[in-house]
């Protein structure tokens, strides 16, 4: 049993050679933990997969789970596709995924304050100081700020893959303010509607914890001298691409979703208003970036923050999730440090591997990533959500030249990676009515608070819907499935 | 002996359109330091909005004031009662080792410690065509540099008020040749921080009467970072050494980390703020 010509749903699945197939082994047969899942599915002919597609389409518009696309000439509302054939991780791969990631987020957080501080990493030559003085994102307002309970990084997204070689590596860090958990949440809700069956043949971790852990996480960090923390969740506002997420997580956490307009600053302490008067506020989860929090210290023409609000959280008053200026340990340039960085303050090697990176900014490597762009990945260091990226094997000889004339111009603003052979998965593709192979990576949401951390058991898989496509980003025209993580 | 001063700082901020609701921030306390103490200050507004103290993102008191009126002109004013010691600007052990042989500069410790203070910024940066403006002296040391450097600051630009704001940068600057202290003073910080001299910019007030540049507002100079000596203060507006007629209010890296009055003003419509300075002097 198990061979895909025999299963309807799968019949017409092409498998391309070289590529790593998360479901199907080498001659064709699913593998061992996926076996009873295409059984299952197998159940399905074509058009009732279609149908029950549609279901969970509908479902995520009617729980108006959007989001939106910046750019081109105007913003776009648009679902986030999902793909109802899940993800399986087992038990001991987790486990690496999930220590691995701890370990990344325990040791950018080290690193934060060590650069706020001391700066031993400079010092000691691990880490060159030209990537802090050239960094718009290391702010000069931190420095010698004790952050509540030394967390910086509360929350952070861990972009991974899975390489053709079959090992995990780490794509980028995010520690500003990552999205995507709700997605994941949504994703197992919409799977357990369409096909509540599957769930009575697997073992998977709950992914709905997420928002307890993370209320706990924040009611952790707590500032000195306050016994039941108020903690609220702060949104640029419904205009905003992930506000859907905003408001899920209030409400999941049962914390209020505030605008800046709704919190007040009075000496140096928060209060939200509310109809019983002035409450004061303790830890805010801020989804709100750096320099908008508060007009009076950063963007002065800004209405989105809080005037007062630094100087609140300087004085220890109020707690920020994740701390102002987390923003320049996730620069893709401090990425390629991150091994240094762990082995510097864990004395530990890295349990997931960073992907060989080439700094423009260094001569020799300049020339290099100039002379070979057509087998190389180029990203702006300091952009989110896949913009920017160049992958060198899908551009024409002129597109070629206006990378190389974009890098020439400011080399300090580009990386370049080998392109990895990321994991595919059977994705259903709409237009064709059948299962194709598509790239995936993983997002992982590690929280960090005082004496303890959490990951939560499943992640955001994302797919790049176009065939060959290697980036995943929703802003990217890529989809998600539901990840199932299973237990020992 | 010590010098009493009292000081008289006065704003007035009109609007075009009325707002609705706003924020203002006045950094213009002086800070406390070895060199000076504030026995007293009173902070009065002619609406009698409340104000209160806090700090700015660098830790430095300023005076916060809220309104919810709809209003079209408020006025500021504050007065303060300070002590100030009589400072030797030549108070320290002179280091004489040669610029070109001071190691310190290129250390990683020294550089790392310092990071801040020699970030070009927008204000600090030297047009490419004007890198080698200046160049210093390799024979001699750190500090007969930046007093030489404090000089041609000095004679390089002419002192002239209304020309310039808040927003020129350096390369009109160096072009006009004129400017006001916040101008010299940033040229002095860019030349330092190319020769890999930490630098800050430090605002406040000038003592008037002794007919130097800059005292009916606020005043700017630079706080350069001499190894083995420490920050030392110098006045490019006056080419002299900040000394007991310097009060100091904060620093930062440039001007923008020290714009005495800054608002967050909900309304339409275009503003204005007009302000003043007074220094009293009288020996205690």
């Amino acid at each position: 049993m198990g061979a895909r010509h025999d299963n309807s749903l799968f019949k017409s699945y092409l498998k391309k050679e070289g590529l790593l197939d998360e479901v199907f082994d080498n001659t064709g047969e699913a593998k061992a933990i996926y076996q009873e899942l295409f059984r299952l599915y197998g159940a399905h002919s074509i058009s009732d997969y279609v149908h029950l597609n549609n279901k969970a389409k509908n479902s995520f518009f009617n729980q108006g789970i959007t989001f939106q696309v910046y750019g081109e000439n105007e913003a776009k509302e648009k679902i986030f596709p999902f793909d109802l054939f899940p993800r399986i991780i087992d038990s001991s791969e987790w486990e690496i995924i999930e220590s691995g990631s701890i370990q990344r987020s325990k040791a950018l957080n080290l690193f934060l304050w060590d650069i706020y501080h001391e700066k031993r990493i400079i010092k000691d030559n691990v880490v060159p100081l030209d990537l802090l003085s050239s960094s718009s994102n290391y702010l000069h307002q931190m420095m010698g700020v004790d952050p509540p309970n030394g967390i910086y990084n509360h929350i952070s997204g861990i972009d991974i893959v899975k390489h053709s070689d079959g090992n995990y590596y780490v794509l980028e860090d995010n520690i500003r303010c990552p999205s995507g958990v709700s997605y994941v949440v949504c994703n197992r809700t919409a799977l357990k509607r369409a096909l509540f069956g599957v769930f009575n043949h697997y073992q998977a971790h709950t992914v709905t914890d997420y928002a307890e852990n993370l209320l706990d996480i924040l009611e952790s960090v707590k500032p000195k001298g306050v016994d039941n923390p108020t903690c609220v969740v702060i949104t640029p506002g419904m205009f905003n691409s992930a506000y859907y997420e905003h408001s899920y997580l209030a409400k999941a956490m049962g914390v209020e979703l505030v605008e800046g307009q709704d919190l007040f600053v009075e000496n140096d302490f928060v209060y939200m208003k509310t109809i019983n008067g002035p409450e004061r506020v303790d830890v805010i989860y801020r989804r709100i970036d750096d320099l908008f929090i508060d007009p009076l210290e950063f963007k002065p023409d800004s209405a989105l923050g809080v005037p007062g609000l630094f100087a609140a959280y300087r004085k220890g008053n109020v707690c920020l999730a994740n701390a102002p200026g987390t923003g320049v340990a996730d620069d893709k340039a401090i990425y390629t440090y991150m091994p240094q960085i762990i082995k510097y303050y864990l004395n530990e090697e890295p349990i997931l591997n960073n992907v060989q990176t080439y700094h423009c900014s260094r001569p020799d490597e300049l020339n290099f990533v100039l002379e070979n762009i057509d087998k190389l990945v180029i990203k702006p260091v300091d952009e989110a959500g896949g913009y920017g990226i160049s992958i060198g094997n899908q551009l024409t000889k002129s597109e070629i030249k206006a990378v190389q004339n974009q890098i020439k111009e400011n080399p300090r603003k580009y990386v370049a990676q080998p392109i990895l052979s990321l994991s595919v998965h059977p994705t259903y593709i709409d237009k064709k009515e059948s299962f194709e192979q598509r790239h995936i990576d993983l997002r992982t949401f590690t929280l960090l608070g005082k004496d303890k951390e959490f990951v939560l058991k499943g992640g955001l898989t994302r797919v790049a819907l176009k065939e060959g496509n290697l980036v995943v980003n929703s802003s990217q025209g890529g989809g998600s499935k539901d990840t199932w993580v299973l237990k020992k | 002996m010590p010098l009493k001063y009292s000081l008289v700082y006065k704003a007035e901020n009109t609007y075009q359109a009325p707002i609705t609701r706003a924020f203002w921030q006045f950094l213009i306390l002086p800070e406390a330091n070895e060199t000076q103490e504030l026995i007293q200050w009173h902070f009065t507004n002619d609406l009698d909005e409340t104000s209160g103290l806090s700090i700015n993102g660098l830790g430095f008191s300023v005076i916060r004031v809220h309104s919810r009126k709809k209003i079209s002109k408020i006025s500021f004013t504050a007065k303060f009662m300070l002590v100030k010691k009589e400072v030797n600007p030549f108070n320290f052990i002179i280091d004489d080792t040669p610029y070109e042989k001071h190691e310190a500069l290129q250390s990683i410790d020294f550089r790392a410690e310092h990071e801040v203070y020699l970030r070009k910024t927008v204000f600090t940066s030297l047009p490419k065509q004007y890198i080698g403006i200046y160049s210093f002296d390799q024979s001699i040391s750190i500090f007969e540099n930046l007093k030489f450097l404090n000089s041609w600051v000095f004679e390089h630009l002419y002192f002239q008020s209304g020309v310039t704001d808040v927003y020129t940068d350096l390369e009109q600057i160096i072009e006009n040749r004129h400017g006001v202290c916040q101008d010299f003073t940033h040229l002095f910080c860019a030349i330092c921080r190319e020769h890999g001299i930490p630098v800050r910019y430090v605002s406040g007030y000038l003592h008037q009467g002794n007919g130097y540049f800059g005292d009916s507002q606020m005043h700017a100079w630079a706080e350069a970072h001499v190894p083995e000596i420490g920050w030392v203060g110098f006045d490019p507006t006056n080419n002299i050494l900040a000394s007991s007629n310097h009060i100091k209010v904060a620093h930062g890296k440039d001007y923008q980390d020290c714009a005495p009055i800054k608002g967050v003003v909900y309304g339409t419509g275009t503003n204005e703020t007009n302000y003043s300075v007074e220094v009293y002097a009288s020996q205690q």
